[in-house]
């Protein structure tokens, strides 16, 4: 039996996996022809994505699902349902995958010849099939087979260039964490369904409270760790920055637009659903966390030269922001405020939206450069402006959307999220509130380091005259790339001046986990935060800033200021040769930020000095490089990988490679067997 | 601590006097002048760039005085700018050297418009006793157009106030000098 509602959803599910099927079958079977290997992939994945997102809009108004196909998969089948919750990241999943699908028909034209781009459409169409699965996962082992699934497609995806050898490094590293990710997570469901007695995800709520108090301490850290890996928080970073700069842009848009937002989905199953009711350094820990994740994700963003390495690191930083809500939430329901837990969860599903939609409108801007100019090295950009004009002022919305300043949606969801933190007053702990200082402060220096990062990436890449001969000859790119940049440009501004009915589905979203709507008044010009503890005017905000924008000419007139134009070049000081070398560099910019946080970067400063033979008064050559070490690789992960290296090489005494030897071992193995199960 | 306090305590006041001499209310004058008749030319106060194109620094010093808590021309709105792009008025001292020329030139460009140009000194006005040397292109009017010449090796503070004020005088109306 299936009400008309049901019926809806599973038509549009249906559609949804038959477009990205299309996409996946038509890229292979065109494999011969990738022009249209191309477009069939991406047009079946652009296809699936609207459905998706139809999907995710039916189930935030209430629609449900269930499907069932016991024959699919063992232990209860291959099983999907549908929840306020796994709607809203079906429509996350679906807002990035379209303009990045439509991206990609254009952008993939570049790999013709190069790469297999019926590869890469059937990875593509399955990465986002396995996502938006992930999402509606109902049972343990659907909800495992699709996130390695989602794993398996990104991974290949990441290999797009294999020939590079650090793509290759890239990708190894990416299989070794999410496969260390992915067995926390299933011994972390093993022990929650043999604590709970069901495999079925929806029965946990209520099964959690017959859990022992270890089993439970031991289940939340186990999958929040394998959740942590995958959404990339630190110090689980470390694949993040160099699987998804190594991707093709769409592709990095997806994954760090979307994918690394079902490590918090799951994060926000396990603190809002799956385990009950949890202890309150649950809360705290996953607060330090994301504060910790905030702030050195930017801060490391802030060094770097690779443009698509700095985004990476930008969305280590906005998962920390996600994630301070989360926390903040799991620690207002361990004290009862579920009002507060509400506004929070509210505040981190908005970013998660948001950032959904302008971290892939500059991955696809970035995209847009590294194809036009050949290097993804800020310091070889520059002047990109004049070249590139549409491309810019995209690149720029994104930049200002993600440093979260007013009007776009990252001020309006940051403006929220710090709200819910303030009013972590109403909890009487002395230490807890402590916590949230810090966590605000943390918040607010984020907030602070993130403008100087993007003021760097625009400035850099975009302004000045050209650092290198690519960068001169740059061309703007195809209508379709710039039209679906414009397209997420324009949403953040819509979502960042308009979000009322979005707001009120996102409380709804946040009610159904805590159990108690947040106090939020939202109505087309206001919103009002805890009978008026706090309110902005997001429209209102927008209209000051447009009629300053307008006013500012206006009053120039009124002072008697000249309006004429006189194009004469850039004041040098008179100097004769006037070049790109005497441009302020990315590494010049970034440098105060490393002698402050010297202690965090540590700093590597090579200066060496060629003088000439004759006299040390001449100069040859001055070569300068400043470098930071990543105090993780060095401090922690080095030492484990030392670790597994050396029993590794020990292990190797059993693998003699003596065929003899081996039938010996199973031999034995056997005896051993036979002697157990006696 | 305490010695410095003492100090402070024991001492008396050691600066001199100022005596206001018939120099300093007929610079006052000038000054005034100068600003509403900048204002009347620019729209606001004037700014001003100095542009040494090869000076023995003489004149420098007595542009510098310009600055000092004597003359302080800032209280009458003029003020010395790090950049011609900012400036209405350009100060050009020394002849002008080989290395200089191109610069100079530079600057005068990147003045805006409408701007004055002042040569500063003898030598600006024709290249002083450095003339003939083989560093020299020639005097400042040889490079920029020039608005007006103040004499002098080097001239005084209220000298090349008044030549300031006589070519804004040339660009504003009527010359008064």
């Amino acid at each position: 039996m299936t009400t008309a509602g049901e019926a809806l959803t599973l038509n549009l599910l249906l559609l949804a996996l038959g477009g990205f099927g299309v996409g996946a079958v038509g890229a292979v079977l065109a494999a011969c022809r990738p022009g249209v290997s191309r477009w069939v992939g991406h047009a079946g994945a652009l296809l699936g994505a609207i459905a998706a997102f139809a999907l995710g809009v039916a189930g935030l108004a209430g629609g449900t699902l269930d499907v069932t196909i016991p024959a699919l998969l063992p232990v209860g089948g291959f099983s999907l349902g549908m929840d306020r919750l796994s709607a809203f990241f079906v429509l996350v999943i679906a807002t990035a995958a379209i303009p990045s699908a439509i991206y990609a028909i254009a952008y993939t034209h570049a790999y013709e010849g190069r790469s297999s781009l019926a590869g890469m459409g059937l990875a593509f169409n399955v990465f986002l099939a396995g996502m938006m699965l992930v999402a509606l996962a109902c049972n343990v082992l659907t909800f495992l087979v699709m996130w390695e699934t989602m794993s398996l497609a990104s991974y290949f995806l990441v290999m797009t260039e294999a020939e590079h050898r650090e793509t290759q490094y890239a990708g190894w590293l990416y299989l070794v964490t999410t496969h260390a990710g992915f067995a926390c997570l299933l011994i972390g469901f093993l022990l929650m369904a043999h604590g709970t007695g069901t495999m079925n995800l929806g029965e946990w709520r209520a099964a959690s409270a017959a859990l022992s108090d270890p089993v439970h301490h031991t289940v939340f850290v186990l999958l929040a760790l394998g959740f942590g890996t995958k959404a990339g928080v630190v110090p689980l970073h470390i694949w993040l920055p160099k699987a998804h700069p190594a991707a093709p842009s769409h592709v990095s848009a997806m994954m760090s637009g979307v994918m690394i937002k079902l490590g918090v989905y799951g994060l926000i199953r396990i603190g809002f659903d799956w385990l009950g009711v949890g202890a309150s350094w649950w809360g705290g820990a996953v607060l330090v966390v994301a504060a910790m994740s905030a702030v050195l994700g930017v801060l490391y963003a802030l060094v770097e030269q690779d443009l698509k390495c700095l985004l990476a690191y930008s969305s280590v930083e906005n998962i920390g922001i996600i994630l301070l809500g989360v926390g903040a939430g799991m620690l207002f329901q361990s004290y009862h405020l579920d009002a507060l837990a509400s506004l929070a969860l509210v505040a981190s599903l908005y970013h998660t939206l948001n950032h959904a939609v302008f971290k892939p409108l500059l991955f696809m801007g970035a995209g847009a450069v590294v194809h036009a100019t050949g290097t993804r090295n800020m310091e070889e950009m520059g002047g990109l402006i004049k070249r590139m004009p549409q491309t810019a002022a995209c690149f720029l919305v994104g930049s200002i959307a993600i440093a979260a300043l007013p009007p776009f949606n990252g001020f309006l969801s940051e403006w929220l999220l710090f709200q819910s933190l303030l009013l972590s007053f109403q909890i009487p702990v002395t230490g807890i509130n402590l916590l949230f200082a810090l966590s605000i402060a943390a918040l607010a220096l984020t907030g602070g380091l993130a403008a100087a990062c993007f003021v760097k990436a625009f400035g850099i890449s975009f302004l000045a005259l050209p650092r290198s001969e690519q960068a001169t000859q740059a061309k703007e790119t195809p209508r379709m790339m710039r039209g679906t940049m414009a397209m997420s440009a324009v949403a953040c501004l819509a979502l960042g001046v308009a979000p009322v009915g979005l707001l009120s589905l996102l409380n709804g979203t946040a009610a159904d986990l805590t159990g108690t709507f947040a106090d939020a008044r939202v109505n087309w010009h206001e919103i009002v935060i805890n009978d008026a503890f706090a309110f902005v005017s997001p429209l209102w905000i927008a209209a000051a800033l447009a009629s300053l924008l307008a006013l500012a000419p206006l009053a120039l007139r009124i002072i008697g200021a000249k309006t004429g134009r006189r194009a004469f070049e850039t004041w040098g000081c008179g100097r004769a040769l006037q070049t790109s070398r005497f441009e302020y560099t990315g590494t010049a910019f970034a440098n105060p930020f490393k002698r402050v946080f010297g202690l965090l970067y540590r700093p590597v400063k090579e200066l060496d000095i060629q003088f000439h033979p004759e006299s040390r008064l001449f100069v040859e050559t001055i070569a300068y490089r400043n470098e930071t070490r990543s105090i993780f690789e060095e401090t922690l992960y080095g030492p484990i990988s030392r670790l597994v290296r050396r029993s590794a090489q020990r292990a190797r005494i059993v693998q003699s490679g003596n065929v003899h030897l081996y039938l010996m071992y199973i031999f034995v193995a056997l005896v051993v067997l036979l002697v157990l199960a006696r | 601590m305490l010695a410095l306090l003492r100090k402070i305590r024991t001492t008396s006041v050691v600066t001199e006097p100022l005596v206001a001499a018939d120099d300093d209310r007929q610079i006052e004058t000038m000054a005034r002048q100068l600003d509403e008749r900048a204002r009347r030319l620019f729209g606001r106060s004037l700014h001003i760039r100095e542009v040494d194109a090869g000076s023995c620094n003489g004149c420098e010093l007595e542009i510098g005085a310009l600055n000092n808590p004597y003359y302080d021309l800032e209280r009458f709105g003029m003020h010395f700018v790090a950049s011609p792009r900012h400036a209405d008025c350009l100060l050009v001292t020394g002849p002008v050297t080989r290395n200089m020329a191109d610069p100079l030139r530079r600057t005068y460009d990147a003045t805006p418009d409408p701007k004055i140009v002042v040569a500063v000194g003898d030598c600006a006005r024709d290249c002083g006793i450095f003339a003939g040397g083989y560093g020299v292109v020639g005097p400042v009017s040889a490079i920029v157009p020039v608005d007006v010449v103040v004499d002098g090796c080097p001239p005084t503070p209220a000298m090349i106030l008044a030549g300031i004020l006589a070519a804004l005088g040339r660009r504003g109306g009527p010359q008064h000098v």
